[in-house]
C-alpha cells in the first residue's frame, strides 16, 4: 500500500526545490544546522581531549580527530540516505530491518570482538562496528512501525506484542553485556508507549514491574559486580575506594573546575592530563565543562534542546502515526543519551557506557545518530505528501 | 490512533524539559556555586612536589677526624600507598621477594616494619647489588610502587663514641613540625633529636631538592619537570672535642666503674658497689672547650637511622637499662661532697671569715657550740683527726671539721656575710644552667634558708622541714645536704679556679664548615662569669688541692701513685657524697697542669665509694696519656673521701 507513496516521492526528489509540494522544500534547516553545529563541536572537543595523550605517545595527535570527522562525513551521507529514502519505506520494511537487526545482535555475540568486558562490536579493517548503535535505530522504526499499524486502542495484546518486540533485541544487548543501550532501548519503549495512548496506569504497572525486576537482578547477581558498583557509586560518592567512584569524582572536579568560562581550550588540566577516564568517548562532556565552562556547556545543551525541540516539532507535524513515534522515539533515543552521558559525568545519573550523541568520538554511534536524525528530516519533509 | 496525541505529546516535551532543566541546574551547581573546591581539587591533582632530602652535613672531632658521616646506599625502596593499590600487587611482590632473595613474608615483614616513616618509601633492601638496582629500574611497570633508590643516611663510624654528645636523628614529629614548618619541614623528614644533631639542625640539615612534577591521573610524570630546586647539603660542625681523649675518658670511665663493681663497700653492707653510672668531662680551661664528655651507659646512635626498633627503644627506658640515653654530665644531679669544699674556701677566705694561714683544730668531730644531742654532732668521714689544720692541709686531707666550723661561723654570722657559700657557689656557677649548647641541661642546686623555706611550703611531703639550721650550713660546707651539681658544672667551677677565675660557658662546637672546609662561622668562646680570688688565698687552695694528689697523705695520693707529676702536675679533690637509700657518690675533680692548666677533669660515679678510691683513679687514667704515659688498666687503690 505505502510502496506506491514511496515511489512516487522518490520520483518528485529530481525536480528539487522547485515545487511547494517537494519535499525538499520541507527540510528542516534549523535541525540540520544545529545537528552539524554538534557535530563540529565535537570533532574539536575529540581533538582536545586526545592530542596530548596522542603525542606523547608519538602518535599523530589528529589521529581521533581525522577518524571522528572521516565518521561525521560518513554520517550525512547516511544521513542524506534516511532522509531521502521515504520514511514508509522503511515502515513497510520494518520486519527486514527488525530481523536483520535481531540476526546481527546475536552474531555479534558468537563473532564479534572482545573490547573493555564486551563482545559489543565486529572489527572490519581498522574500525568496529557495533551493531547495537544501529539497533537503537531500527528499533524506534520497528516499534512505530507496529503501533502505526494498530487499528483502534492499544489493548493488552499490542502492549505485550510491543514489550516482546523490544525485548528480543535488548536481550541481545543485555548478554554483550551493554547495559547503557539496553537502558536507551527502554527509554525509547517508553516513550513510543506514552505517545501511542497506552493508558497511564498500564505505564505505571509496567514501570514498577520494572523497578522489581531491577532490584532482582541486582540481588540475584545477574549484573557483573562492576556494574552494579558502577550503577551504584553516584548514590554514594564518598566511597572512593572503588574505581568508578575515582572516575566520577574526577568527572565533577573537571566540569566544576571549569567555573563560567572554563581553563581555555586545550587548557583542561583534568582532561588534558588524562585524569578524566574515555574522556573523548563517554566523558567527552567533562572536556568541554573543564575547558570551556558553563558557557561552552550551556550552549551545546542547548544545541541538543534545539535538535529535540525540532525532533518534538516533527511529531507533531507528522503526517502518519508512524512517523509521529519514529520522531518521538528518536527524541527519547538522544534525549535519555544525553540526560545519562551528562548527567553521569555530574553525579546525577550511574555511570554506563552511553556515548553523548555527535560528541563522542565513535563511527557506529555517530552514524547512527545522523539516521536517526535523516528519519526525523524525512518525516519533516513528507508532512504534506 | 486516539485524538489526544497531542497532549500525550505534551507529556514527552515536559520529561524532555525537564530532564534538560535538570542538567542545567546541576551545571549551575557545580560551575558556578561549587567551582571552588573544584577549582583546587584540580590544582593538586596535576601537580605534585617531590622532595629529596638533602645530605646532612658531617660532624667533625677538632682536628677533623670524622665522627658523624653519611652513607650513600643503593636501595630497593617500597612506596606502600602506591603498592598496596595496584591491581598487579600480588604478582610485584612475588617478583621482588625473588629479586631480594627472601620469602613473600619476610618481603611484607619489611614492607610494614613500624620503624618507617609512613610518609616515605620504605626501604626494604639496602646495598642492592647492581643487578638487583638495574633490575628494578628496568621492570618499573611491573613493580607498582617499588624503586631503585640513593638514600643517604647517618652512619657513625666510631660507633658508640660519644653518643650523647652528638645525639640522633629521627624522624619529625608533630610538635617539631609544627615548630619548624616555616623553615620548610615536612612530614617524614629526619631532624635531630638530641646533642649536637638537634642543637646544630639549622646547619647541619641542608635544602632539599624540590622537584615539581605534572603528573597524570596514573601517576605517570608528564614531559620534563616543571621546575627543579637541587638540594643544598648541610654544612659540617667541627666540635671541640678529640676523638681520642674523648675514647680515653669513655674507655677509662667504663673501666673505673667495672673496678668499682669489684670492690666491697666495707664500712656498710659488706656488699658490692653497684656502680651503674657515671661521667667523665675535661674542658679546657682557657676557653671552655669541652674536649671530651663521657656519660654511662651510653646507646648507640646508629640504632636510630631509619627509625629504632620499639624492642630497643623499649629496653633503653627500662630502669634496670640505667636509662642510656641520659646525657649524665648534663642532666645527673649529685651532691658534690668534698669536692665543694673549693667553693667553701674561697668564700671563707673572701669574706675575711678567715685567713689561709690560720688553723683550726681538727678533732674528728665538731660539736655545734650551745647544741646538745646526736645531730649536733659532725664527724669527719673517716673518723680521723688531723690536729691542727690550715686552708692548704685542710683541702690535701680533706679535713670536715675544719670545713663544718666555716660553715657553722657563716650561720652564726649571717649578719655579716650573708648567704657567703651560696654567693660564691653562684660565681663559681652552680645552681645555674652552664650555658653549654645542648638540650635539657639540669641546673643543679645550692639551698639557702629561703628556698629550704619555699621548698616546704610548696611541697611539706617530700620536705618535711622549713626552718633552716647551723646544720645546714655544716652540711652545705662540705657539699652534702641538698647541694646538688652537675658533672659539668663541677669541671666548669675547677677550670675556673684553674683558670685564676674566668667561668667560660662550655662550648662544644668550634666552627661552621662548608662541604670544602670553608669557615662559615666560628663558635666563639664565651666568658659566663668569674669569681675574685685573692693570691694568697689561690696559692694555699692551689697548694691543698696538689697536695691531695701528691701529698703522702692526700686523699688522692694512692690513686696517683707513680704518676709523672713533674711532667703534667695535677691539683684536684676528692669527694664522697651521700645519698640517701643508695651507696656513696664517688667524685674527683681537677686540673692539669696545676699552675696554668689546659684540662680540667670531673669524674662522679654513681654508687662506688669513695672518691679518692674510684674516681680519683679514673681521672688518672686520663692524666696518664695527657702526660705521655700509656694509660694502665686501672687498678683502685685505698684512697679515701
Amino acid at each position: 500500500m505505502a510502496t506506491l507513496a514511496a515511489g512516487s516521492s522518490s520520483r518528485a526528489t529530481v525536480p528539487a526545490r522547485t515545487s511547494t509540494a517537494s519535499p525538499w522544500y520541507h527540510v528542516d534547516l534549523v535541525l540540520v544546522a544545529a545537528a552539524l553545529a554538534i557535530a563540529a563541536y565535537g570533532l574539536v572537543m575529540v581533538y582536545s581531549a586526545t592530542r596530548v595523550r596522542l603525542g606523547e605517545e608519538g602518535l599523530d595527535p589528529a589521529y581521533f580527530l581525522q577518524r571522528q570527522a572521516l565518521f561525521v562525513a560518513i554520517g550525512l551521507g547516511v544521513m542524506v540516505v534516511t532522509a531521502v529514502v521515504d520514511y514508509r519505506v522503511f515502515r513497510d520494511n520494518a520486519w527486514v530491518l527488525y530481523g536483520g537487526t535481531v540476526v546481527v545482535l546475536g552474531l555479534v555475540l558468537v563473532l564479534g570482538s572482545f573490547h573493555k568486558g564486551q563482545v559489543a562490536s565486529f572489527d572490519i579493517g581498522p574500525f568496529q562496528l557495533q551493531p547495537s548503535e544501529f539497533g537503537k535505530v531500527t528499533m524506534v522504526v520497528t516499534l512505530a512501525a507496529y503501533v502505526g499499524s494498530v487499528r483502534g486502542e492499544m489493548g493488552a495484546r499490542q502492549v505485550v506484542t510491543v514489550l516482546a518486540l523490544t525485548g528480543v533485541p535488548l536481550g541481545l544487548i543485555w548478554l554483550q553485556p551493554d547495559l547503557g543501550t539496553s537502558m536507551v532501548f527502554v527509554a525509547a519503549l517508553l516513550a513510543v508507549l506514552v505517545a501511542s495512548g497506552v493508558k497511564g496506569r498500564v505505564i505505571l504497572a509496567l514501570l514498577l514491574a520494572g523497578v522489581v525486576a531491577s532490584v532482582l537482578v541486582v540481588q540475584l547477581g545477574v549484573l557483573k559486580q562492576y556494574q552494579v558498583d558502577r550503577l551504584t557509586s553516584f548514590l554514594d560518592p564518598q566511597n572512593d575506594t572503588q574505581r568508578s567512584a575515582y572516575n566520577l569524582d574526577q568527572s565533577k572536579t573537571a566540569i566544576g573546575s571549569g567555573g563560567l568560562t572554563g581553563k581555555g581550550l586545550f587548557k583542561g588540566t583534568q582532561t588534558n592530563l588524562s585524569y578524566v577516564p574515555e574522556q573523548h568517548t563517554d566523558f567527552i562532556f567533562t572536556a568541554v565543562g573543564e575547558q570551556l565552562g558553563l558557557a561552552g556547556s550551556a550552549l551545546l545543551l542547548a544545541l541538543f534542546a534545539v535538535v529535540v525541540w525540532r525532533t518534538w516539532r516533527s511529531a507533531a507535524l507528522a503526517k502518519d502515526t508512524a512517523g509521529t513515534l519514529i520522531c518521538v522515539g528518536v527524541l527519547a533515543v538522544i534525549t535519555f543519551q544525553v540526560f545519562e552521558n551528562v548527567g553521569m559525568t555530574m553525579g546525577i545519573m550511574p555511570i554506563t557506557g552511553i556515548p553523548l550523541p555527535l560528541m563522542s568520538y565513535g563511527g557506529s554511534a555517530t552514524l547512527a545518530t545522523f539516521a536517526a536524525i535523516g528519519l526525523v528530516l524525512n518525516v519533516h519533509m513528507r508532512r504534506f505528501s | 490512533m486516539p485524538g489526544n496525541l497531542h497532549l500525550r505529546l505534551a507529556v514527552v516535551g515536559v520529561v524532555a524539559v525537564s530532564l534538560f532543566s535538570a542538567l542545567f541546574a546541576r551545571l549551575w551547581y557545580l560551575q558556578v556555586l561549587d567551582s571552588g573546591s573544584f577549582v583546587q581539587a584540580a590544582t593538586s591533582n596535576q601537580v605534585r612536589l617531590l622532595y629529596e632530602e638533602a645530605p646532612r652535613g658531617r660532624i667533625l672531632d677538632r682536628n677533623g677526624n670524622v665522627l658523624v658521616d653519611n652513607r650513600r646506599s643503593q636501595a630497593i625502596t617500597v612506596n606502600k600507598a602506591i603498592l598496596e593499590r595496584a591491581p598487579d600487587r600480588d604478582e610485584a611482590k612475588v617478583k621482588l621477594a625473588a629479586l631480594l632473595g627472601i620469602g613473600l613474608e619476610e618481603l611484607q615483614r619489611r614492607i610494614d616494619d613500624v620503624r618507617y616513616s609512613q610518609y616515605k618509601p620504605v626501604p626494604v633492601l639496602e646495598d642492592a647489588t647492581p643487578e638487583q638496582f638495574t633490575y628494578v629500574r628496568e621492570h618499573q611497570p611491573e613493580l607498582p610502587g617499588i624503586e631503585a633508590t640513593i638514600v643517604s643516611e647517618r652512619t657513625y663510624p666510631n660507633g658508640t663514641l660519644a653518643a650523647h654528645l652528638l645525639g640522633y636523628v629521627g624522624e619529625i614529629n608533630d610538635t617539631e613540625l609544627a615548630a619548624r614548618k616555616k623553615d620548610g619541614y615536612r612530614l617524614g623528614d629526619t631532624i635531630g633529636k638530641s646533642g649536637v644533631e638537634q642543637v646544630y639542625e639549622s646547619d647541619l640539615r641542608g635544602q632539599p631538592s624540590v622537584t615539581k612534577l605534572q603528573v597524570n591521573s596514573a601517576g605517570e610524570v608528564l614531559g620534563a619537570p616543571l621546575d627543579v630546586k637541587p638540594a643544598v647539603p648541610g654544612h659540617d660542625v667541627q666540635l671541640t672535642i678529640d676523638v681520642g681523649l674523648q675514647q680515653l675518658a669513655e674507655d677509662s670511665l667504663a673501666q673505673g666503674l667495672a673496678a668499682a663493681r669489684e670492690q666491697v663497700d666495707r664500712n656498710g653492707d659488706g656488699r658490692h658497689y653497684p656502680a651503674p653510672a657515671g661521667s667523665v668531662v675535661v674542658l679546657d680551661p682557657r676557653d671552655g672547650s669541652v674536649l671530651a664528655m663521657a656519660s654511662y651507659p651510653t646507646y648507640n646512635p646508629g640504632d636510630f637511622v631509619n627509625g629504632i626498633k620499639p624492642e630497643v627503644f623499649a629496653a633503653m627506658n627500662r630502669p634496670e637499662s640505667y636509662f642510656p640515653l641520659t646525657n649524665r654530665t648534663i642532666q645527673g644531679q649529685y651532691a658534690p661532697g668534698s669536692t665543694f669544699k673549693l667553693v667553701t674556701a674561697t668564700a671563707a677566705t673572701a669574706k675575711g671569715l678567715i685567713s689561709p694561714g690560720a688553723t683550726i683544730r681538727d678533732t674528728g668531730s665538731y660539736t655545734v657550740p650551745g647544741c646538745k644531742g646526736e645531730q649536733c654532732s659532725f664527724r669527719n668521714a673517716g673518723g680521723q683527726s688531723y690536729g691542727p689544720v690550715d686552708l692548704r692541709r685542710a683541702l690535701t686531707v680533706s679535713s670536715d671539721v675544719y670545713f663544718y666550723q666555716l660553715g657553722a661561723r657563716f650561720w652564726l654570722g649571717r649578719g655579716q656575710y650573708g648567704n657567703g657559700i651560696q654567693d660564691t657557689a653562684r660565681a663559681y656557677g652552680l645552681a645555674a644552667r652552664s650555658g653549654i649548647p645542648l638540650p635539657s641541661e639540669q641546673k643543679g642546686f645550692i639551698p639557702d634558708p629561703e628556698l629550704k623555706k619555699k621548698r616546704h611550703e610548696e611541697n611539706p611531703k617530700a620536705f618535711p622541714y622549713g626552718g633552716w639550721f647551723t646544720g645546714d650550713n655544716i652540711n652545705m660546707a662540705v657539699g652534702q645536704g641538698d647541694v646538688l651539681v652537675t658533672p659539668l658544672q663541677l669541671a666548669d667551677a675547677y677550670a675556673q679556679f684553674g683558670n685564676g677565675g674566668v667561668r667560660f660557658a662550655p662550648r662544644i662546637a668550634a666552627r661552621v664548615l662548608d662541604r670544602d672546609g670553608k669557615v662559615l662561622r666560628e663558635e666563639a668562646p664565651r666568658e659566663a662569669g668569674s669569681v675574685d680570688i685573692a693570691p694568697a688565698t689561690r696559692d694555699a687552695i692551689l697548694q691543698g688541692l696538689e697536695g691531695a694528689v701528691s701529698a703522702r697523705d692526700g686523699t688522692a695520693a694512692a690513686a696517683f701513685a707513680g704518676y709523672p707529676e713533674r711532667t703534667l702536675p695535677v691539683a684536684g679533690k676528692t669527694g664522697t657524697a651521700q645519698v640517701t637509700g643508695k651507696k656513696d657518690t664517688a667524685v674527683f675533680a681537677a686540673f692539669a697542669p696545676a699552675d696554668q692548666p689546659q684540662y680540667a677533669v670531673a669524674v662522679i660515679l654513681e654508687e662506688a665509694g669513695f672518691g679518692g678510691t674510684a674516681a680519683a683513679p679514673v681521672a688518672r687514667r686520663i692524666f696518664d696519656q695527657l702526660a705521655g704515659q700509656p694509660p694502665g688498666p686501672i687498678r683502685l687503690g685505698t684512697g679515701s673521701d
